[in-house]
């Protein structure tokens, strides 16, 4: 026989509020990044088999697959190779202003970094446009003392 | 292939927003009447390869809860928390070992009724980067992608808008997906509000509550168990980083690494020529391109040309998707089980309404994280070896 829809169901609402939890981050990679920015420094690491300078460092090369740990300093400004507008939030609500996420490739990195890009018209942003970092006033080290970026 | 495998019988649920049962009685009601259909029951399968996310049903170890809904009771049983595709593999994988000469493959999803899958896929996100700096989310990152890729190729939104009217077009004659329209235009598409610009409403997956089982066999059994086994020719799978901040968005390089192995496993030289039907795996329209070049179905940054010529049509040179797809359904994990059922159904002329002609090859393809990180592809054909 076949379930007829409704008759046998009822929900409750259940949440995955559980616990929360430590989070181990090395020491070369994320924290890093985050320890550099007080300096208002963006720091990756660079493969020295390879040649790729990873922002954040891993502790290994993705690509080799070998330790790594040589600190290579990238520049606060790059390039635009994608970017998102935003005009809801995950949940689908409208937002009321709307946001730019860019993916941005810094000056001497060879991957990207996630980052809100401001402008006025959100319609001038393009992939290939020039940004620069622009810091809080006073930097604490972690990874939001980069406020966002703006064209340059 | 040494041992060969089959594809002997398959089920899916009605894809719906809200399927109205609890999964249990889904899972019961599904596989039971696979094997009433088949006339088998559940002593004729050897390993059962659940497939399932632990976020997405709502518990950890999803698969315990669902073992004896699908009859594995006191049976061999395992579980990939990935996508349908990579389960199939994995069961097909099994049989080959020469341990098993049957298995039931099924996966799962209430993203519908039960989660916001947009929310779920947060949590895939790196707890210390990622969700510190609160950028990225499931749609950010398909807009970042689709951006990629429409930049270097010179496609625009109005070929987003075509992809999405086809496969709204296709679903609505597909009685098992849950959202299509019969006259969809790249104007109606069009119509639908931005969520993340260049990607709207309707270029965007709808959260779909389903499920879908397939049965596997050995050659040795497969053809006492249907007079018409769709075989397994071969599989790939291939995965990138998971830092976004890695990959060149405008291709996907595991969706190759993934084919070609797949191909090669097939004895397949020419996809776009031997290929007759594919069954992919995309979350929004703006993947189709990405996903179709990387199976060479297409050439690379073709997707203006195939949109505008309607080459993916039922109809066309190279039908993709004549099920409506991602956009007409999008059941996590159960996703890529039911390409395998659509190709299936096609190689033995069963898709009614969506049937491509004379189908004797067909690919199905799978996905899974942001982006499509991780790729699985599978031929199927109706000629064994």
């Amino acid at each position: 026989m076949a379930f007829q829809m409704g008759e046998e169901t009822r929900q409750v609402q259940a949440t995955w509020d559980v616990t929360t939890y430590n989070y181990k981050v090395d020491g070369r990679g994320i924290k890093l990044l985050a320890d550099g920015m007080k300096d208002k420094k963006i720091l990756g690491i660079r493969c020295h088999n390879c040649g790729t300078v990873y922002v954040p460092g891993p502790p290994f090369c993705r690509k080799c697959y070998i330790p790594i740990d040589e600190i290579a300093e990238v520049k606060d400004s790059g390039e635009v190779v994608s970017f998102a507008v935003e005009m809801a939030d995950v949940r689908g609500n409208p937002l009321d202003e709307v946001r730019v996420s860019g993916m941005i490739k810094l000056d001497g990195s060879d991957t990207f970094i996630n980052g809100r890009i401001q402008v006025d018209d959100w319609h001038d942003v393009h992939i290939g446009m020039r940004v620069k970092a622009v810091w809080v006033p006073e930097p604490q080290g972690n990874l939001s003392d980069i406020d966002h970026f703006e064209p340059i | 292939m040494e041992r060969k495998v089959a594809v002997v019988g398959y089920a899916m649920t009605r894809q719906a927003s809200d399927i109205g049962v609890p999964r249990p009685i889904m899972l019961f009601e599904l596989v039971k009447g696979l094997f009433d259909q088949m006339g088998i029951t559940r002593d004729d399968i050897d390993t059962f390869v659940l497939c399932s996310n632990d976020f997405q049903c709502g518990r950890t170890i999803s698969n315990v809860f669902e073992d004896t809904p699908v009859g594995a009771y006191m049976k061999d049983e395992t579980k990939v928390e990935a996508d349908g595709v990579m389960a199939v593999m994995y069961g097909a994988i099994r049989i080959m070992s020469g341990l098993y000469d049957t298995a039931l493959v099924v996966g799962n999803s209430l993203g519908g009724s039960e989660f916001r899958p947009y929310l779920i896929m947060d949590y895939q996100l790196h707890p210390a980067y990622d969700r510190q700096l609160g950028i990225l989310n499931e749609p950010v990152t398909a807009a970042l992608q689709a951006k990629a890729y429409m930049e270097k190729y010179k496609i625009t939104e109005d070929h987003l808008n075509k992809i999405a009217a086809r496969l709204l077009r296709n679903a609505a004659k597909n009685p098992f997906a849950l959202r299509g329209k019969e006259d969809a235009t790249p104007e109606y598409i069009a119509s639908s509000e931005y969520l993340y610009e260049p990607l709207r409403e309707l270029h965007c997956y709808p959260f779909t509550d389903g499920a879908c089982a397939v049965v596997l066999a050995s050659d040795k059994r497969a053809k006492a168990l249907t007079d018409k086994p769709v075989w397994i020719k071969g599989f790939g799978d291939s995965i990138e980083g998971y830092f976004l901040g890695d990959r060149d968005l405008s291709w996907s390089r595991s969706a190759k690494v993934a084919a070609d192995r797949a191909y090669r496993m097939a004895g397949i030289s020419n996809p776009a020529k031997e290929i007759d039907v594919a069954e992919i795996s995309i979350k929004f329209a703006s993947q189709e391109p990405i996903i179709c070049e990387a199976l060479g179905l297409f050439p690379e940054g073709s997707g203006a040309e195939v949109a505008d010529r309607g080459l993916a049509e039922i109809g066309g040179e190279m039908p993709v998707c004549p099920s409506g797809g991602g956009l007409g359904a999008y059941p996590f994990s159960a996703m890529g089980l039911i390409r395998v059922a659509e190709c299936a159904k096609q190689i033995n002329g069963e898709a009614g309404d969506i049937q491509v002609k004379d189908v004797k090859t067909a690919v199905a393809h799978g996905q899974d994280g942001f982006c499509a990180q991780h790729n699985a592809v599978m031929v199927l054909s109706s000629e064994e070896g």
